[in-house]
């Protein structure tokens, strides 16, 4: 009795300590897709950061701006993109498991939820870029 | 009869409000910022087409607009919200444990706070407000 006592609390006391090795990611494609998802944020936030310092420079006035150029910031630029790219898709795919509405009673087709979500997206990006386009001389 | 207190539920606004902004901060980056990078990070800068930031004048001129201030203060601060919980969850997915700890909550939501301040103050420095 007092040796199943002993035992039974001591396995009460015993703490579970899961044991990832160091490079699990790396072992699946699906594990490793997951951390490029959650790595896009590094990408992203550079490049917004370089906006808000292209914003700040044009507070140097006319003879203080100049625009970026070199081939080294398009490169910046493609891989952010990239990024970007699988960000957007990522994202908005998920919007077909997360919303959920009911047309005449009648639940909406996860595929037409994301549907709408990649067209608000196309929309967006023609309105964005023919602002950006259309102020630019 | 128990003699247990009843339990109060409370909404958990703090909770709430993080994951609003986690997930408008990446509907945002989502569908706001890929074409933004196309145009000034890629087709301005290799010539092909004209772009609003390649001078000066067009730049200042539309920096001034206060919806185009507007647009740019959600562009830029609402997706480091998004980031902050992305990359702390990074780390502990990478091994860091630490990262789940309070500090590193505060650290890391604070800087997504430190860029919407600097993002203000950035846009409202830079070119006076303008209707023109």
């Amino acid at each position: 009795m007092s040796a199943e006592t002993e035992t039974s609390s001591r396995v009460a006391t015993r703490t579970y300590k899961p044991a990832m090795p160091a490079g699990w990611w790396l072992r699946k494609g699906h594990y490793f897709w997951y951390m490029v998802r959650e790595f896009t944020a590094l990408p992203l936030a550079l490049w917004l950061l370089w906006l808000l310092y292209e914003i700040q420079r044009a507070g140097r006035g006319p003879s203080g701006y100049y625009p970026p150029s070199s081939t080294p910031f398009v490169v910046f630029s493609v891989i952010c993109l990239l990024f970007a790219l699988y960000h957007s898709i990522t994202f908005l795919r998920l919007a077909g498991v997360i919303l959920h509405f009911k047309v005449m009673d009648k639940p909406v087709p996860s595929g037409l939820v994301v549907a709408s979500q990649f067209g608000a997206w196309l929309v967006a990006s023609i309105v964005i870029g023919a602002v950006l386009i259309g102020f630019g001389r | 009869m128990s003699a247990k207190p009843k339990a109060v539920q409370k909404p958990a606004l703090a909770h709430l409000f993080w994951w609003f902004m986690f997930s408008q901060g990446g509907l945002f980056a989502a569908v706001l910022l890929p074409v933004h990078i196309v145009v000034q990070g890629i087709l301005g800068p290799l010539g092909i087409v004209p772009v609003v930031d390649r001078h000066y004048d067009t730049w200042i001129s539309i920096l001034g607009n206060p919806i185009v201030k507007l647009y740019l203060l959600v562009l830029i601060s609402l997706p480091f919200f998004h980031f902050a919980h992305r990359l702390r969850y990074l780390l502990v997915d990478l091994g860091v444990p630490a990262a789940k700890t309070v500090p590193a909550q505060a650290g890391f939501y604070g800087a997504a706070v430190v860029v919407t301040l600097l993002t203000i103050y950035v846009l409202f420095t830079t070119a006076p407000i303008s209707l023109g």
